[in-house]
C-alpha cells in the first residue's frame, strides 16, 4: 500500500477518503479494522454553523471569556439544537515513536427523514457566513445533500422502531409452563405446519392442473416467499410468535420462521419458508441478514460509526471538544440535559476517554493564547523541534479529496503535543511536570474559537503571563448607559458616577446594548447594585444615571438569562426579563441553590481571554 | 438580483450617477457574467438561462430592456421550507390574521434560493409570444463589509431533499448565489455606513497618502484625469462644507450640464451626462484611486409604478417572501401587507385562482388538482408535450422561447420545481387562460393593455392567502372573503367558540377527548376537536359561553385536590397535570411568537415563550364574577386569590415578554 509522508505539515494533497451514501457499507467495514488496530481515534465536524462567528445580530450568544462552563454548556447546547452537522471526519491513529499512522475518513452527512417519520431532524438552521466560508473552501454541498449519510439518534431510534418495527428475527427463549391455551395453539400449528410440509415436497402433486395446485393453496393456506414455497401463521400477541418459532425449529431444519411486521407495534404474522436445501437456507438467511442490515441502516445510518467509536473504547482526541460533543450527544445520543454534570454523565456512558486539544493547548503554557490548530502548530514549529512524521496510507480509490484533512492537523498537533508533554524536562521550556496523556482526558475547555481564516497565524498575543482568573461575584452587567459606544468612553463616565469606581476595574461590550463590569474587589459589585436600588437615598450623577435609564445586574441574572434560554434579541432586553421574572421563580431558585454552591470554587473566569 | 431585476421594471433610461456615499456596496448584485442552463424535462425542452454572480450585470442589462417591452412577466420561487413546525401549517380553523402570522413566520425563516423570471412579449408578425426564462440563484451571503440580508436561515429538512430530488444544484446557489439586501435594509446601511464616512473625514489627510498610479495610456486620458479629479476634488469640498444644501450654496458644479448635481437616495450625487464609455471607465478609476468615499454606480430609474403585469402563481408564502426579502420587514397584519404589496407590484395575478375560478377552465381541466405542471400540460399541450398530433378543436396560444447566446454550453435543465421553467410554465398558463377568457392577442397587438382589460378585470390582485383558507384577498382592499368552489372540511368555524389546550398527556387519543368533553357538556355542545400536532387541540363548542365554563371548570378542578376533583369526567383531560387551556386569541398569540429556534410541538414553543399559567380565563367577562362563585361553593381554597392575583402577573409577564419578542 502506497503512503503519504508528511513531514512539515502539508495537509492540502492528502487524500483523504470520502464516504457517502454509496460507499458507505464498504467504508463501515474497513473502519471498523481500522479503529480496533488504532490506538486513538481524533475526530473533526463542519456544522451549518455555531455561534462562534461574528454575528452582528447576536454577538452573546457565542461562548464568551464570561462564560463559566455551565454558561457555555448552555450556549453550546442551544447550538446543537439549532444547527447540523454536515462533515463528520473520523480518524484512527497511531503514534509509533516519531512515526505517526493516520487513516483519515471523511463522512458525508445529511438528516434526511429516509423513514418518513419527521426524524433526525424537522428543520435546521444555516448561518450564512459559515456556508459561505465552507463554499471558499470548496465544500461540495451536492455531495453532501444529494448523498450524504443520514442518522438517527439512539433515542430516536427507539422511537422509530416503536412505530416501525423492522426485525425478521426472534431470539427463541425455550417457554416455561406453557399453559394449556399455548400448548393447543402449539399442537394445532404443528399439525397444520407439518401437513403443509408433506404436501409441498410431495412431488407427484406438481403434474396436476392449475385449477387443483390453486385450490390447494387456498385449502392450505400456501404461498410464496419469492420464488420458495411459504405459508402464513396468523399470531396476536409476541408470545405466539415465540411459540411458533420454537415449533418450526422442532418440525425441521428445512423451515426458516420469518416475522412479518405490522406497521403498529404487534407483529402480525410469522411465514414459514421452506427451504430446497441447506445451501438454499443458508442463501435465504443470508438474504434476510442484508435486509435486516439495510433496515439497520436506515435506522442508525452514520451513526454505526459512533456506536464503532464508542465501543472500541480507544482514546478520542478533538479539539474543542465541548462543542463537537453537544453536537454528538444531541444528534446521536438523544435531547441534551439541562445541566452541564448531568451532560458530562450521558457522555461518559457513550465515550468513556475523550482528550480536548483545546484543554491540552491551555495546559501547555506557552499554548495558552492559541486560538485555532493552525496557529499552535505554526508556534510549535517555530519554538520546538517535534520530529513528528505522519504517515498517511493510500487508499486504492478515485475520488479521494483532501475535504475533511483538518482531521489530520488535529492528529498532528496531538502527536506533537504528546511528545512535548512526555519529554518535558528536557524540554527547554519551563513545562510542567510530565503528566501522561491520559491525565488530560475529559477535561473540557470551553473556548470561543473563531472561524478559520486563511494566514490566521499572527504573531500577536504569545506573552505567557500568570492566569488571572475571576469569581463570578465580581462580575457586573450594566445597561442603559445612553450614549457610550466605546469601552473608553464608558469607563471614563463610570469613575464620575461611584465611589466603587476609584479602584481599578475593567470595562467591556458583550453586544451593543450591554457591558460586563471587572471589579478587583469583591464586594464592590454588590454596593454599587444594592446604591442603585435605592435611588431615593443616593443622589448625585449616579442618581441621575438610574433615572434616565442605566441598570444593573449580578452574575445571577445573566445564568437565569441562558437557563431560561432568552437567546432573542440583546443581552440587554433578556437581562431585563430575567429580572422581571424573579418573584415568580422564587421555588425554583432555591432548589438550585445547593447546586451553585457546589460548583462555586469552579465558576472563576480566565480573563487573559477578556 | 432578482431585486435589481424586480425594481428595473418601468425603469425608463440607464442613468449613470456618482454618488457620495459608498452606495456600491449595497447595490445587492453587484458583480456577475454569463452562463446558460438547459432544459429537457419531460419531452418539452426549454432553455432556460442560469443565473449567477458571474453573469448577473450582463443579465440586468438586458432584462431592464425585456422588462420594459414585456406585456407580462411571470415569476416563481424556491425557499429553504415551508413550514418550521408542523403545527405552523395551514390549518382550516386559522382565522385570517393567524393564517398571516404563520406565512409570516415562514417567510422569515426561510430563505430563497432560487428566483424563476419569464418575460412574455407578444410578436406581432409571428403570431407568438416570445419568452425569456431566467432562473437566479440567490444566497443571502455577507456582500463586502455590509450585513448580509440575514445572518441565519432555516432549512426544512423535507424541502431540501425536496429540491435535491429535482437536482437542485446547492454548490451553485451557495458558492455563486447572488446576494441582496432588502429596500429597508439597504436604506438602514446605507446610514451606518454614513455615519462609517463622517467618522473616517476625521483622519482623512492620512488617508489620501496611497497614491496608485492610473495606467493612463494616451496623454489626453491623462488630461481627462486631471481634470476629473479636481472637479470631483471640488465638488466633494463643497459637499463638505455645505452638507445641508450643495445645491443652493455650492457653485458652480450645479449648472455643468455633463456635470448635473442631483440627490441620489438622500444623498449628494452628480449625474453624469455626455460621457463616453472610454471616458466613465477613467472616472471610475479616478473615483477608485483617490476618492475612497465617492462612489460610482450606475443606476435604474426609480421604479414608477409600471404599467407592466405580474404574473404569479404559487402561494401566499411566495409573496410574502419575496416581499420580506425584497422590500423590508412584513407588516404585522395581512391588510397592510396587501396594500404594501400592491404599491410595489400593482398588478398581480394569480394563476392558480384564475385557473380555478373560470368556469370554461375548470372544464378544460376536468376539474382536476390545479398543481402547476398539471395545468401546463392540460392547458398548453402544444408545449408540454413532444408530439404534434393535436386535436386542435382548441385554439392554442404560441410560445416561442428565446434563447440568447444558442452556442453558450450550460441552460439548466428545465424540469419541473425549477424557479426558472416554473415561471415558464406559469407565464404559459396565463396565456392560454387569457385566450379562453376571450383576449385575441393577435387583434390588439399594438398596445396590450393587460391591466386595465375587461376580461381581466375581476382576477388582477386578487389571491388565495392559502390552499385551504377557502378565501380570496384582494390586495387593492387587503380584505378578504370566501369563495364559492372550495369545499370545506369543517363547515362552520365560529372563532370564539373555540377553546385551545395543550400538553396534555401523550397517551390520549382524539377520540379520548373528545368522549370527555361529551361527558361533561353533552354530545351537542362540542362541534369539534382539531389537532394541531399531537400536544394541542383546538376545540369548538356550539357556544361562545361554553368556551369560558370550560376554562373555569378547568381551574377550579386544578385548584381542588379533593375527591370531586378526582372523579370529575374532565380529569381524564387533566392528567399528568400540565394541560394548559386558553381561548383562540393565545392560539394566535402563540403564532405570532417568532423565536428563531421554532419548536416542533406546539406545547413546547408554548412553554418557550415563557407561558407559566395553567389556564387563561377571559379577562373583564362577566363571568368573572360567576367564577369566584362558582370557587367559593366547590372549594373554600385560601389561596384563590393569591392565585388569581399570581396568575395575572403570569399573563402580564407573558404579554411583555411577547412584546420584548
Amino acid at each position: 500500500m502506497a503512503a503519504v509522508a508528511i513531514g512539515k505539515g502539508r495537509f492540502a494533497g492528502v487524500p483523504v477518503k470520502q464516504v457517502t451514501k454509496s460507499n458507505f457499507a464498504a467504508a463501515i467495514q474497513q473502519i471498523k479494522a481500522d479503529i480496533e488496530a488504532a490506538e486513538f481515534v481524533a475526530i473533526s465536524t463542519r456544522k451549518t454553523g455555531d455561534f462562534s462567528s461574528s454575528s452582528l445580530r447576536h454577538p452573546w450568544r457565542r461562548v464568551l471569556p464570561i462564560d463559566t462552563s455551565e454558561t457555555a454548556y448552555l450556549k453550546s447546547k442551544l447550538a446543537a439544537e439549532t444547527f447540523e452537522l454536515f462533515q463528520f471526519a473520523v480518524c484512527p491513529f497511531s503514534i509509533r515513536g516519531s512515526k505517526v499512522v493516520a487513516i483519515p475518513y471523511n463522512f458525508h452527512l445529511f438528516p434526511r427523514d429516509e423513514l418518513t417519520l419527521g426524524m433526525p431532524s424537522y428543520s435546521f438552521a444555516c448561518q450564512t457566513s459559515f456556508l459561505a466560508s465552507m463554499a471558499r473552501e470548496g465544500f461540495d454541498f451536492n455531495a453532501c445533500i444529494y448523498d450524504g449519510l443520514s442518522y438517527l439518534s439512539r433515542v430516536e431510534e427507539t422511537k422509530a422502531r416503536e412505530r416501525k418495527s423492522g426485525s425478521w428475527m426472534l431470539t427463541v427463549t425455550s417457554s416455561q409452563n406453557p399453559s394449556v391455551a399455548d400448548s393447543i395453539f402449539k399442537e394445532r400449528i404443528k399439525s397444520r405446519v407439518t401437513h403443509w410440509r408433506k404436501a409441498c415436497k410431495d412431488t407427484s402433486q406438481a403434474k396436476d392442473g392449475s385449477l387443483v395446485q390453486s385450490l390447494r393453496k387456498l385449502v392450505l393456506g400456501g404461498e410464496f416467499y419469492g420464488s420458495r414455497p411459504g405459508m402464513s401463521v396468523d399470531i396476536c400477541s409476541e408470545k405466539q410468535a415465540q411459540l411458533v418459532f420454537e415449533i418450526v425449529e422442532q418440525i425441521s431444519d428445512d423451515l426458516v420462521p420469518i416475522l412479518i411486521p405490522d406497521n403498529g407495534v404487534q407483529p402480525k404474522a410469522v411465514r414459514v419458508v421452506l427451504t430446497s436445501s441447506e445451501e438454499d437456507k443458508m442463501v435465504l438467511l443470508t438474504e434476510l441478514q442484508s435486509f435486516e442490515d439495510e433496515q439497520n441502516l436506515k435506522f442508525r445510518g452514520f451513526r454505526q460509526v459512533i456506536d464503532l467509536i464508542s465501543s472500541s473504547h480507544k482514546t478520542i482526541v478533538s479539539h474543542n471538544c465541548l462543542h463537537d460533543f453537544t453536537f454528538i450527544h444531541e444528534k446521536f445520543l438523544g435531547p441534551l440535559p439541562e445541566t452541564v454534570a448531568e451532560f458530562m454523565c450521558s457522555l461518559r456512558l457513550l465515550f468513556s476517554n475523550v482528550v480536548d486539544l483545546n484543554h491540552l493547548l491551555k495546559e501547555f503554557g506557552p499554548l495558552r493564547k492559541a486560538k485555532n490548530i493552525p496557529s499552535a502548530l505554526s508556534y510549535l514549529k517555530r519554538h520546538y523541534f517535534v520530529p513528528i512524521e505522519l504517515e498517511v496510507p493510500e487508499q486504492a480509490e478515485d475520488g479521494n479529496k483532501s475535504h475533511g484533512n483538518n482531521v489530520l492537523k488535529l492528529v498532528f498537533l496531538f502527536a506533537k503535543l504528546n511528545m512535548l508533554l512526555k519529554n518535558a524536562p528536557s524540554s527547554r521550556s519551563a513545562l510542567e511536570q510530565a503528566k501522561p496523556i491520559e491525565d488530560y482526558a475529559n477535561i473540557f475547555n470551553p473556548a470561543s474559537l473563531t472561524l478559520h481564516e486563511p494566514g490566521d497565524d499572527d504573531e500577536t498575543g504569545w506573552q505567557i503571563d500568570s492566569t488571572r482568573r475571576v469569581s463570578t461575584d465580581k462580575i457586573l452587567f450594566l445597561w442603559g448607559f445612553g450614549g457610550a459606544t466605546s469601552a473608553v468612553e464608558l469607563k471614563h463616565c463610570l469613575l464620575q458616577i461611584h465611589p466603587v469606581f476609584v479602584e481599578d476595574f475593567d470595562v467591556r461590550f458583550v453586544d451593543k446594548t450591554c457591558a460586563v463590569i471587572v471589579f478587583e474587589t469583591l464586594g464592590s459589585a454588590e454596593t454599587l447594585l444594592k446604591d442603585m436600588h435605592s435611588v431615593d437615598t443616593v443622589s448625585g450623577v449616579l442618581r441621575d444615571m438610574v433615572v434616565e435609564g442605566l441598570r444593573a445586574a449580578g452574575y445571577e441574572a445573566y445564568k437565569k438569562v441562558c437557563r431560561l434560554g432568552l437567546w432573542e434579541g440583546d443581552l440587554a432586553d433578556s437581562l431585563e426579563i430575567a429580572l422581571a421574572e424573579t418573584v415568580e421563580d422564587l421555588c425554583s431558585l432555591s432548589k438550585t441553590d445547593t447546586n451553585e454552591n457546589r460548583w462555586k470554587n469552579e465558576m472563576m473566569i480566565d480573563l487573559n481571554d477578556l | 438580483m432578482a431585486l435589481s431585476g424586480f425594481r428595473a421594471f418601468g425603469s425608463r433610461a440607464i442613468t449613470q450617477t456618482i454618488t457620495s456615499a459608498q452606495y456600491r456596496h449595497l447595490h445587492r448584485f453587484l458583480s456577475s457574467a454569463a452562463s446558460t442552463t438547459t432544459s429537457g424535462g419531460s419531452g418539452v425542452s426549454v432553455a432556460v438561462k442560469k443565473v449567477t454572480l458571474s453573469n448577473f450585470c450582463s443579465v440586468l442589462d438586458d432584462l431592464r430592456i425585456r422588462i420594459r417591452e414585456a406585456d407580462f412577466v411571470a415569476i416563481d420561487l424556491e425557499m429553504t421550507g415551508v413550514t418550521s413546525a408542523p403545527w405552523r401549517d395551514s390549518f382550516e380553523f386559522d382565522r385570517s390574521d393567524v393564517r398571516y402570522l404563520k406565512v409570516k413566520d415562514s417567510a422569515e425563516k426561510f430563505a430563497v434560493v432560487q428566483f424563476g423570471l419569464c418575460t412574455f412579449r407578444w410578436d406581432a408578425c409571428q403570431g407568438s409570444f416570445i419568452a425569456h426564462p431566467l432562473n437566479f440563484y440567490i444566497f443571502p451571503r455577507k456582500v463586502l463589509s455590509v450585513e448580509g440580508p440575514t445572518d441565519e436561515f432555516l432549512c426544512q429538512t423535507t424541502s431540501i431533499s425536496f429540491l435535491a430530488k429535482y437536482q437542485f444544484d446547492f454548490n451553485a446557489c451557495i458558492h455563486e448565489g447572488i446576494s441582496y439586501l432588502s429596500k429597508t435594509q439597504e436604506e438602514e446601511a446605507l446610514q451606518n455606513l454614513c455615519s462609517a464616512y463622517e467618522n473616517a473625514l476625521l483622519g482623512f489627510s492620512s488617508e489620501s497618502e496611497e497614491y496608485v498610479e492610473i495606467p493612463a495610456v494616451r496623454t489626453a486620458d491623462v488630461f481627462f484625469t486631471e481634470r476629473m479629479k479636481i472637479r470631483f476634488h471640488e465638488w466633494r469640498e463643497n459637499v463638505l462644507k455645505y452638507p445641508e444644501d450643495p445645491i443652493l450654496e455650492g457653485n458652480d458644479c450645479g449648472h455643468n450640464v455633463d456635470f448635473q448635481m442631483v440627490f441620489f437616495k438622500m444623498h449628494p450625487a452628480i449625474m453624469l451626462n455626455g460621457f463616453t464609455f472610454h471616458q466613465l471607465k477613467l472616472i471610475q478609476l479616478v473615483l477608485r484611486k483617490y476618492f475612497k468615499d465617492l462612489l460610482y454606480l450606475c443606476v435604474s430609474g426609480e421604479n414608477c409604478s409600471s404599467q407592466k403585469l405580474v404574473v404569479y402563481t404559487d402561494s401566499e408564502e411566495d409573496r410574502a417572501s419575496l416581499m420580506s426579502f425584497i422590500i423590508g420587514p412584513l407588516p404585522s397584519s395581512m391588510e397592510e401587507f396587501a396594500l404594501s404589496v400592491n404599491k410595489i407590484l400593482p398588478h398581480i395575478i394569480d394563476t392558480k385562482h384564475l385557473i380555478s375560478s373560470n368556469n370554461f377552465i375548470q372544464y378544460l381541466m376536468k376539474k382536476k388538482k390545479k398543481s402547476l405542471s398539471s395545468a401546463f400540460s392540460l392547458l398548453c399541450p402544444q408545449l408540454s408535450s413532444t408530439s404534434q398530433n393535436l386535436a386542435s378543436t382548441r385554439s392554442f396560444v404560441k410560445v416561442d422561447v428565446q434563447a440568447d447566446e444558442l452556442g453558450s454550453s450550460s441552460w439548466n435543465s428545465g424540469a419541473k420545481h425549477e424557479a426558472g421553467f416554473d415561471a415558464f410554465m406559469t407565464g404559459c398558463v396565463f396565456a392560454q387562460a387569457c385566450s379562453h377568457l376571450g383576449i385575441k392577442f393577435e387583434q390588439d397587438s399594438s398596445i396590450m393593455d393587460l391591466a386595465r382589460n375587461d376580461n381581466l378585470k375581476s382576477y388582477i390582485n386578487i389571491l388565495y392567502p392559502s390552499w385551504n383558507s377557502g378565501t380570496v384577498i384582494d390586495l387593492r382592499t387587503g380584505s378578504e372573503s370566501p369563495v364559492s368552489s372550495y369545499k370545506r372540511k369543517y363547515l362552520k368555524i365560529e372563532y370564539a367558540n373555540i377553546a385551545l389546550i395543550w400538553g396534555f398527556s401523550s397517551k390520549l387519543k382524539p377520540n379520548d377527548i373528545e368522549e370527555c368533553l361529551c361527558k361533561v357538556f353533552g354530545t351537542a355542545s362540542l362541534i369539534s376537536v382539531f389537532f394541531l400536532d399531537r400536544t394541542a387541540a383546538l376545540i369548538q363548542f356550539n357556544k361562545m359561553e361554553l368556551v369560558n365554563d370550560f376554562l373555569v371548570l378547568k381551574d377550579m378542578l386544578e385548584k381542588d385536590d379533593g375527591p370531586v376533583s378526582v372523579l370529575h369526567p374532565l380529569a381524564k383531560l387533566l392528567e399528568g397535570g400540565n394541560t394548559r387551556a386558553a381561548d383562540y386569541d393565545t392560539y394566535r398569540d402563540i403564532c405570532s411568537s417568532s423565536a428563531s429556534t421554532s419548536k416542533i410541538l406546539f406545547a413546547d414553543q408554548a412553554e418557550a415563550i415563557g407561558i407559566r399559567w395553567k389556564t387563561k380565563i377571559r379577562p373583564a367577562c362577566k363571568e368573572t364574577s360567576e367564577l369566584d362563585v362558582l370557587k367559593d361553593s366547590v372549594s373554600e381554597h385560601q389561596s384563590n386569590k393569591n392565585d388569581s392575583e399570581k396568575q395575572s402577573q403570569h399573563q402580564f409577564s407573558f404579554e411583555e415578554m411577547l412584546n420584548s419578542l
